[in-house]
C-alpha cells in the first residue's frame, strides 16, 4: 500500500515522538504510459534515489542524547536500519527510527504529534481517522504499555498508518484494525508479564508509598525511569526487527487485500494467426532435423522456410533493398491507376493467386506489403522470389524472379526497372517509371460491375485525398475487422452448425452481405474463412458440444 | 415469465407492490442489511469552535424535539420510513405544507467529549477541512467529522445577529424565547490566511494536482496495449496519491464554511479564527454480525457517504445565511431549525436507501466474469430478455436509444473490448484478465475500490464526466428487464478480497504478531542459546565471523530453514498464496542473510559467503558507537566530492520543509526540538539495511461482496437513489424534483474523488418508451422535460438487430454474445478512425465521415465519446 507505518510514544520527558517508521519504496513504473507524462513529482523521486545513502540518524553530540532518552529511542544511533524486499513487485520496506525520506518527515512528525496530543479518542485508547489535504491522511491507534515504573504504571503509545489516499485508507479502516489490534494486544501482553514479573520482585506501588516525598529527589527519580524503552518493557531483544517485519507484512497485506479482475477484449483473429503461426515455427525449428515426409514439396523448402517470417515479421527488411518501392495502398493505386488497382485487388480479396514477375524484388516486396494489408494476416500465403512457378493453393502473393509458366490468375509484369539503381527512386520516379511497365492482365472472367462491398468501400477511402494515410489504413483496418465478424458468422452457421441454404441465405441478409455484388460478397466471406484461427476454430467446435450439453439439460 | 425476472431480483422486492417500507427493506437483506437500520441512528451534531466565545453546539439532533400538533410523534426519527411518502423530504412538498415546528432543549450530556473529539485538545491553524472518524466504543458509535474554517463575507461583518446569539439566549431562557437578545458585534480579527498560504505547500504543487486531474494522451496509435485507458487512469491515481512525492494537496482543499451568500474571492476575505465542525454519528446496530457487515459497508462506501455530508455542509450553510436575515429571534431558530432537519431528513433518507435499497442480485457482466461455468444460462436469459425489451419498444426504437445513451456514457465497456495482445491463456475467445494493470496494482498500489466506482460511472473519457441510469416505468416487470440488460453494458472490474483464513488471525506466527516467540515467555536469555543482541549487530556479527565455535549448531539449521523459505517467497509465482512461511524475524531478526551467495565451502566459510550483507556491514561498524560515528565522518570526508552537493540540497530542501512546518502548524510547536536538529540527522553515509525477508502468509481469496459493482446496480427502488449508477423507479416525480440539484451537486463534490466536468443522468422511461440525458451543464429544458432525447445511433441499431436476428436463427445464445463483443469492439476500431481523422482535421465533413469511414452524424457522439477514453484531443475538436 501506498502508505507508511510508525510507531509514537508520548515521552513523559519529550512529548510525542516517533519510534519507528517503515515505509514501502516503489520501484519506478513498470511502464509509464508516455514518455513525455513524467509527472514533476519524479523529480523528486530522482532527488531521493540519489539520496540512497541517507540514513537519518541520532546524533551522539551531548546535547543530543539529552532530548533523547531510552524511551523515545528504537534503533541506536548506529544502526543502519531494516530492509525486506518484496522480490514480485520490487517494493522495498524500510524501516528506520525516522523515515528517510526528508519530505515525509514533517508528515509523520505531525501524524505522531496530533495522534498523541490533539486528537482525542474515548478511553484514550482506540482507532482514529484524521487529516487534510496538507499534510496527509492518518489511521491512529492509541494504546498503553505497562511499566513498572512509569507514572501511573502506564506509556502511551500510538501506531499511525499515514496516506495520502484518503479514500483508500478509510476503506482499510476494518482491516486496519483488526490487524494492528492483535500487534498491539501482542505488545500489551508481552509487556503485561514483564510487569508483573517486576511487580513480583518489587511492587513498585509499595516502594512509592513508602517512600517519602522529596521534591528534591522526585525530578531525579522521574527522569531517571522515563528512560525505559520498549524493548525493556517487553523484554524482547529483537523487538525492533519483529515490529519490521510486522509492519512490512501489514504495508503488503494491506495494498493486495483487494484486487480487481479487469478484462480486456478477446485479441482479434490477425493476433491469434500471428501467434499460431509464431508458435509453428518455433515447434518447426526445434523439430527441424525430425523426419519430415518431404514428398509434396521438394524444392521450394527454401522458400517456404524463409518467407513467411520474412513477409510477416520483418516489414524492415524491405528497406535493405534499394530502388523504388511502394509506401501504401493509395501510391499503387497512383502508380497503377484506378482501372488495374481495382482489378489488382479484387483478385486479391477473391484469393485468387496474385504474380509479380519482375527483377526487382525490393519493388514487388513492397506491393505484397501494401496489398497484403487488404487482407487478414491468416489470408496471406506469399512465395517471394521463387524461380518457378507455385501452385495457388500454396501461395496467393507470389514473385517470379523469371518467365515461366502460363498457368496463372494475375500477372503483373513489372518491365524496365534499372536493377541496382543506387540513389533512392522519389516517389515520381515511380511514376514515371510506371509509365514504362507493362501490366499484362489476363484472365477469362473479368467481368465484375459492382464488385464486393468492401472493395467498393476500399476505393472510396482511398480516392479521398483528405484522408491521411493513417486514417486509410485505419478505416482498412475497421472494414477488415467487420468482415472478419461476418466471416465468423458464417463460419459458425454453415461449418459448425451445417444449415441448410434458405437460412444461409437469412444470415447472409443480416449480414448485410445480400445485395449489389453479393456473389463477390459471398466468393469473399468464403476465402477469408481460410483465415480464421485455429484456436477460433476450435473454440467454436467445442463450444457446440458444450451448448448441446446444455440445451439438453 | 414473471417467473425468470422473479428469480434475477431479489425475490422480495418483486413481491412488494405497496410500498411497505418494512418489506422493502428485508428485500434488501441479501445484499448488506441484516436487520433495519433505524433512522435514529443518525444523529447530526454542528459544533462552533471561536476563539473568543469557546465551543458551543450549534444544533444537536438529539435535542430537537417537533413540537407539530398534527404528528403525534415527539420523534419523528423514530418512526420508520415511509417508503411511499419519502419524496416528501424535497423542498418543495416541504414549503407547500405548514413548516414544523421545533423545540431546541438542552443538548445531551456527550456533546463537551464529542466537541473534544472534533476539534482536538489543541487546536490547529491549518485552514483547510479536516476529516475526522472516530469510533466509540459504548453504546457503540461512528462519528464522522468535517472540521472547517469559516469564511464570512464583507456584508456580515456588520450585521448584528448572529445565530450562536439566538442559541445562547435560546437555551438560556427556553421555553420562552421572548427575551431580547443580547446583541454583539464580531470583532474581525487580523487575517492570518492568505499571507500563510504562500508558502504552505499548496501553491508549489498546484501546477502538479492540475496536471495529474487532466489525462494525458494516450499511447500513440499503438494498439499493444489493450488496456490503455484503464491502466493510464489507474497508474496516474496511484502517482497522484503516491507518498513518495510527499503531502500533494489535490483540488479540493480550499474548502471552507461559508457563511455569507457572497463568494470569497471577490472581496477580501475576512478570516476569523472560527471552525465549525459538522458530524454525523451512527449508532452501530448492538449483534455483532450486523455490527460488522454495517461498519464493512460503511467504510467501503465511505466516499458516498462524504459526499451526502458535504451536501447536508452547504444546507446548514444555507440555513445559517438564511435564518441571519431574519430578524426576529425565535422566528430566526425555527427557520434555522426547520432548514437543518429537512437537510437531515434527506440525508437520512438516503443512506437508509444506500443501505437498504434492492439490487439486481445477478448482474449480467460481472456474473459473466465471475463465474464462467454458468455462462451459457446467462447468455441464454440475457438474449431472451434483450429480444423481449426489443419486441416491446420495436416502434420507438426505445432499445436503440437506451443503448446508445448507455454506451455514450457509461464509458467502461471500452476497454473490455479494446483488443489485447497477448494470446489467450485459458480457453479461446474468452476475454483475458489485463496482465498490464495486474502487474501495475502489485507495483504501485491504488484503490481498487475508486477505480471501480470510476468505471461505474463511466469516468474514462476526457474530460472526466459520469453517469448514471435511472429507469422509470409503473410496470415493474418491465422496467426490472430493462435494468437486467443495461447490467451487461454497464460494465466494471470484479473485485476480489484476499483475507487471512479464519483461525490464521490467532496463529501465534501470524506476522501482525510481533511477539510471538515472546509471549509464552518474556525472558528468553534463560531458555534460549546466547542470541546475539539485535541493537548491537556489529558484536555480534564479528563474534560468529572470527569464532566459528560460538556459533551454536542450531543456528546453521536455523539458518538453512531460512534460506530454504526465503527462496520459497521469492518465486514470483507463489506469491502471497505461497504455503505459509513462518516469520523468522522473531528469533533470528538478524541472522536471516538475504539471497544466497555461491556457496564456497562447508562449516565457516559456508556461512560466511552466505551472510556477504553483513560482513559488509562490519566494515562500517567496528567499536563502540562512538567509534562508528568517526568512522562514518572520516568516510564521509574522503567521499566529500560527490557528498557535498548533495547535502547541501538535502540540507535545503530540510529547511524548507521545516520552515513550512513551522508556519502552519505552530500550535503543535511545543516540541520541536526533533526538527531543530534534524539537518544534523541527515547524515551521508553508505550503510545498508539489514535485510530480513517479507513474511508471508496464507491467504483466502473470497470474491468481494463490499464493492461498488454489487452495491451501485440498484433493483426496482421504490424511491430515486442519488448514488446508484443504475437503478429503477416508478415514476419520476421525485427525480424532477432533485434531479438538476444532485447532478449540481455531483460536480461540485464527485463521490469520485477527482474533479468531474461534467454530471449526467440518462432517464429512460419505459411507459412513454423515451429516453432523455439530463445534464448538469444545460438547465433549461423546453416544455418542463428532464433533458433532451437521444438520436438512436445507426450503428448501435444494426449491432443490436444484427445480434438478436441471431438469436432469432437459434444460433447458440454463446455465439451470439461473443458476436455481440465483436460488434462492440467494431465500434471501438471505428472511434480509433474518427480519432485519427480528427487529429489533422479543423472542420468535420459529415458527408466524407460517411462515405469513408461508414460513420453517419449519429454516431458521431457515441464514437467521439470512445474516442475520448485513448485520444483526449477529440472532445478539444468537436467542442
Amino acid at each position: 500500500m501506498n502508505a507508511l507505518v510508525a510507531l509514537c510514544h508520548f515521552c513523559e520527558l519529550h512529548g510525542p515522538r516517533t519510534l519507528f517508521c517503515t515505509e514501502a519504496v516503489h520501484p519506478p513504473s513498470p511502464s509509464p504510459p508516455q514518455p513525455g507524462s513524467a509527472i514533476p513529482g519524479d523529480r523528486d523521486r530522482e532527488a531521493d534515489r540519489e539520496g540512497e545513502g541517507l540514513t537519518m540518524r541520532a546524533n551522539s553530540s551531548a546535547t543530543q542524547r539529552a532530548d533523547m532518552c531510552e524511551g523515545c529511542r528504537s534503533l541506536p544511533a548506529s544502526h543502519p536500519g531494516f530492509v525486506s524486499v518484496d522480490s514480485e513487485t520490487g517494493i522495498r520496506y524500510l524501516s528506520h527510527q525516522h523515515p528517510r525520506q526528508p519530505q515525509l518527515f514533517s508528515v509523520v512528525r505531525q501524524a505522531c504529534v496530533r495522534s498523541l496530543s490533539c486528537e482525542v479518542c474515548p478511553g484514550r485508547e482506540g482507532p482514529i481517522f484524521f487529516g487534510d489535504e496538507q499534510h496527509g491522511f492518518v489511521f491512529s491507534h492509541t494504546f498503553f504499555i505497562k511499566d513498572s515504573l512509569a507514572r501511573g504504571f502506564q506509556r502511551w503509545y500510538s501506531i499511525v498508518v499515514v496516506a495520502m489516499d484518503r479514500i483508500y485508507l478509510i476503506n482499510s479502516w476494518p482491516f486496519l484494525l483488526r490487524h494492528l489490534r492483535q500487534t498491539i494486544q501482542s505488545l500489551q501482553d508481552t509487556a503485561l508479564k514483564v510487569f508483573d514479573n517486576e511487580q513480583c520482585v518489587c511492587p513498585q506501588r509499595a516502594v512509592r508509598m513508602n517512600s517519602a516525598f522529596s521534591p528534591a529527589v522526585f525530578p531525579h527519580q522521574r527522569s531517571g525511569n522515563a528512560a525505559r524503552s520498549l524493548t525493556s518493557l517487553t523484554q524482547h531483544p529483537n523487538l525492533w526487527a519483529s515490529l519490521h517485519s510486522s509492519f512490512s507484512w501489514l504495508l503488503k497485506a494491506c495494498g493486495s487485500r483487494l484486487t480487481e479482475k479487469l478484462l480486456e477484449g478477446a485479441p482479434t483473429e490477425d493476433t491469434l494467426v500471428l501467434i499460431e503461426r509464431q508458435t509453428e515455427q518455433e515447434e518447426e525449428r526445434s523439430g527441424w532435423d525430425g523426419a519430415e515426409g518431404g514428398g509434396s514439396n521438394p524444392q521450394p523448402s527454401q522458400s517456404e522456410s524463409v518467407q513467411p517470417k520474412d513477409f510477416q515479421f520483418d516489414d524492415g527488411r524491405q528497406e535493405d533493398l534499394l530502388g523504388p518501392k511502394f509506401k501504401s495502398l493509395r501510391h499503387l493505386r497512383q502508380v497503377l491507376g484506378a482501372n488495374d488497382f481495382r482489378q489488382l485487388a479484387w483478385h486479391v480479396l477473391m484469393g485468387n493467386q496474385v504474380i509479380w514477375r519482375g527483377a526487382d524484388p525490393g519493388l514487388i516486396q513492397s506491393a505484397f506489403n501494401v496489398l497484403k494489408a487488404l487482407l487478414p494476416v491468416g489470408c496471406v500465403r506469399a512465395v517471394l522470389y521463387s524461380p518457378h512457378y507455385e501452385e495457388a493453393y500454396r501461395c496467393n502473393f507470389l514473385a517470379l524472379t523469371h518467365v515461366s509458366s502460363s498457368e496463372f490468375s494475375m500477372l503483373v509484369d513489372v518491365l524496365n526497372v534499372e536493377r541496382g539503381c543506387v540513389n533512392p527512386v522519389s516517389d515520381d520516379d515511380i511514376l514515371s517509371l510506371y509509365h514504362e511497365f507493362f501490366l499484362n492482365v489476363s484472365f477469362s472472367w473479368f467481368v465484375f460491375l459492382s464488385g464486393p462491398t468492401l472493395l467498393n468501400k476500399i476505393e472510396v477511402a482511398l480516392s479521398n485525398e483528405n484522408l491521411s494515410v493513417e486514417v486509410v489504413s485505419l478505416c482498412l483496418l475497421c472494414l477488415k475487422e467487420e468482415w472478419m465478424n461476418k466471416v465468423k458468422v458464417l463460419f459458425k452457421f454453415s461449418k459448425v452448425d451445417g444449415r441448410g441454404k434458405e437460412d444461409t441465405q437469412k444470415v447472409l441478409a443480416l449480414l448485410g452481405a445480400t445485395g449489389p455484388g453479393e456473389e463477390d460478397n459471398v466468393r469473399l466471406l468464403k476465402f477469408w474463412m481460410t483465415g480464421l484461427s485455429k484456436l477460433y476454430k476450435s473454440h467454436l467446435m467445442t463450444a457446440v458440444r458444450g451448448g448441446e450439453r446444455t440445451l439438453s439439460q | 415469465m414473471p417467473t425468470l425476472l422473479q428469480k434475477l431480483f431479489s425475490k422480495r422486492a418483486v413481491g412488494n407492490d405497496n410500498g411497505n417500507a418494512r418489506d422493502c427493506s428485508t428485500a434488501a437483506e441479501q445484499c448488506w442489511a441484516s436487520s433495519e437500520f433505524d433512522l435514529a441512528q443518525i444523529r447530526l451534531i454542528v459544533y462552533q469552535d471561536c476563539e473568543r466565545r469557546g465551543r458551543q453546539v450549534l444544533f444537536d439532533s438529539k435535542a430537537i424535539h417537533k413540537l407539530d400538533a398534527s404528528e403525534p410523534t415527539a420523534d419523528e426519527t423514530k418512526t420508520p420510513p415511509n417508503r411511499s411518502g419519502a419524496c416528501h423530504i424535497g423542498s418543495q412538498a416541504s414549503e407547500k405544507d405548514k413548516p414544523p415546528t421545533y423545540q431546541y432543549t438542552r443538548p445531551a450530556s456527550d456533546v463537551n467529549m464529542l466537541g473534544e473529539m472534533m476539534f482536538g485538545s489543541v487546536s490547529m491553524s491549518y485552514k483547510g477541512s479536516t476529516l475526522k472518524i472516530h469510533h466509540i466504543r459504548s453504546p457503540p458509535q461512528l462519528m464522522v467529522s468535517k472540521v472547517f474554517s469559516t469564511r464570512f463575507g464583507s456584508s456580515t461583518s456588520g450585521s448584528t445577529n448572529t445565530l450562536q446569539d439566538s442559541f445562547e439566549s435560546m437555551s438560556q431562557t427556553f421555553p420562552s424565547h421572548t427575551s431580547s437578545i443580547a446583541h454583539s458585534n464580531p470583532v474581525d480579527m487580523p487575517s492570518r490566511g492568505h499571507s500563510e498560504d504562500g508558502d504552505s505547500g499548496i501553491a508549489r504543487s498546484a501546477s502538479l494536482s492540475s496536471l495529474l486531474a487532466t489525462p494525458l494522451p494516450s499511447p500513440g496509435s499503438s494498439f499493444s496495449s489493450g488496456c490503455a485507458s484503464s491502466y493510464q487512469r489507474r497508474w496516474l491515481r496511484s502517482q497522484a496519491t503516491s507518498l513518495q512525492h510527499g503531502p500533494m494537496p489535490r483540488w479540493n482543499t480550499e474548502e471552507m464554511f461559508s457563511l455569507s451568500d457572497e463568494s470569497c474571492s471577490s472581496n477580501p476575505a475576512m478570516i476569523r479564527r472560527k471552525k465549525i465542525a459538522i458530524s454525523i454519528i451512527i449508532s452501530l446496530p448492538e449483534r455483532e454480525e450486523e455490527n460488522h457487515n454495517f461498519q464493512e459497508f460503511f467504510f467501503s462506501h465511505f466516499p458516498l457517504f462524504e459526499s451526502h455530508m458535504n451536501k447536508l455542509k452547504t444546507a446548514i450553510e444555507r440555513a445559517m445565511i438564511v435564518c441571519r436575515r431574519i430578524a426576529e429571534s425565535s422566528q430566526r431558530v425555527q427557520v434555522y431549525l426547520c432548514r437543518v432537519m429537512e437537510a437531515l431528513g434527506e440525508f437520512r433518507m438516503t443512506v437508509w436507501n444506500l443501505y437498504m435499497a434492492p439490487r439486481i442480485s445477478e448482474p449480467v457482466w460481472l456474473s459473466m466474469i465471475s463465474q464462467s461455468t454458468e455462462r451459457n444460462l446467462l447468455c441464454q436469459r440475457f438474449l431472451k430478455e434483450m429480444s423481449l425489451l426489443m419486441d416491446h419498444g420495436a416502434k420507438s426504437q426505445f432499445l436503440s436509444a437506451l443503448l446508445t445513451a448507455v454506451l455514450t456514457h457509461h464509458l467502461a465497456w471500452v476497454p473490455t473490448v479494446m483488443p489485447s495482445s497477448l494470446p489467450p491463456i485459458k480457453t479461446a475467445c474468452q476475454k483475458p484478465a489485463s496482465h498490464t494493470v495486474d502487474l501495475l496494482a502489485k507495483s504501485h498500489p491504488y484503490n481498487p475500490l475508486w477505480a471501480q466506482l470510476g468505471d461505474l460511472y463511466g469516468a474514462l473519457g476526457s474530460p472526466v464526466r459520469v453517469c448514471r441510469t435511472v429507469v422509470v416505468g409503473r410496470r415493474r416487470e418491465l422496467v426490472q428487464r430493462v435494468l437486467y440488460i443495461l447490467s451487461y453494458f454497464i460494465r466494471c472490474s470484479d473485485l476480489q478480497e484476499h483475507v487471512q483464513p479464519q483461525g490464521q488471525m490467532e496463529n501465534p506466527d501470524n506476522p501482525t504478531n510481533p511477539c510471538s516467540s515472546q509471549t509464552t515467555d518474556p525472558t528468553p536469555e534463560k531458555t534460549f542459546p546466547p542470541k546475539p543482541d539485535p541493537l548491537k549487530p556489529t558484536a555480534c556479527v564479528i563474534e560468529k565471523a572470527l569464532n566459528p565455535e560460538s556459533v551454536p549448531g542450531t543456528f546453521v539449521e536455523q539458518n538453512n530453514d531460512t534460506l530454504l523459505t526465503d527462496t520459497k517467497s521469492t518465486n514470483p509465482s507463489s506469491s502471497l498464496e505461497s504455503s505459509t512461511v513462518r516469520p523468522e524475524c522473531t528469533e533470528m531478526g538478524q541472522e536471516c542473510f538475504g539471497e544466497d551467495g555461491d556457496s564456497v565451502g562447508g562449516g565457516l566459510e559456508h556461512i560466511l559467503a552466505n551472510q556477504s550483507p553483513l560482513l559488509h556491514r562490519v566494515q562500517f561498524h567496528i567499536g563502540s558507537p562512538r567509534e562508528t560515528e568517526n568512522e562514518g565522518q572520516a568516510g564521509g570526508l574522503s567521499r566529500a566530492g560527490c557528498g557535498r552537493g548533495l547535502d547541501r540540497k538535502l540540507h535545503q530542501r530540510l529547511l524548507t520543509d521545516i520552515r513550512r512546518n513551522e508556519s502552519s502548524d505552530s500550535a503543535l510547536g511545543d516540541s520541536d526540538d526533533e526538527e531543530t536538529s534534524l539537518q544534523e540527522l541527515y547524515m551521508a553515509t553508505e550503510q545498508k539495511e539489514y535485510e530480513l525477508p517479507l513474511p508471508s502468509y496464507q491467504v483466502e481469496s473470497r470474491a468481494s461482496v463490499n464493492h461498488f459493482g454489487r452495491s451501485l446496480l440498484g433493483g426496482y427502488c421504490p424511491q430515486y437513489m442519488p448514488d446508484f449508477a443504475l437503478h429503477g423507479i416508478s415514476s419520476d416525480l421525485g427525480l424532477k424534483q432533485c434531479l438538476m440539484s444532485d447532478l449540481e451537486h455531483t460536480v461540485l463534490h464527485p463521490a469520485l474523488d477527482e474533479p468531474v466536468a461534467e454530471a449526467l443522468c440518462i432517464v429512460a422511461d419505459t411507459d412513454r418508451l423515451s429516453v432523455q440525458v439530463v445534464t448538469s451543464q444545460r438547465r433549461v429544458c423546453e416544455g418542463g422535460r428532464l433533458g433532451r432525447d437521444v438520436m438512436v445511433s445507426n450503428l448501435v441499431y444494426t449491432l443490436i438487430t444484427s445480434v438478436l436476428q441471431l438469436y432469432a436463427l437459434n444460433i447458440a445464445s454463446d455465439f451470439c454474445v461473443m458476436h455481440l463483443e465483436d460488434r462492440l469492439q467494431e465500434l471501438y476500431f471505428k472511434s480509433r478512425s474518427l480519432a485519427e481523422y480528427l487529429r489533422g482535421q479543423t472542420r468535420v465533413h459529415v458527408k466524407e465521415l460517411g462515405l469513408a469511414l461508414g460513420i453517419e452524424s449519429s454516431d458521431i457522439p457515441l464514437l467521439a465519446a470512445v474516442a475520448s477514453t485513448h485520444s483526449p484531443y477529440v472532445a478539444q475538436i468537436l467542442l
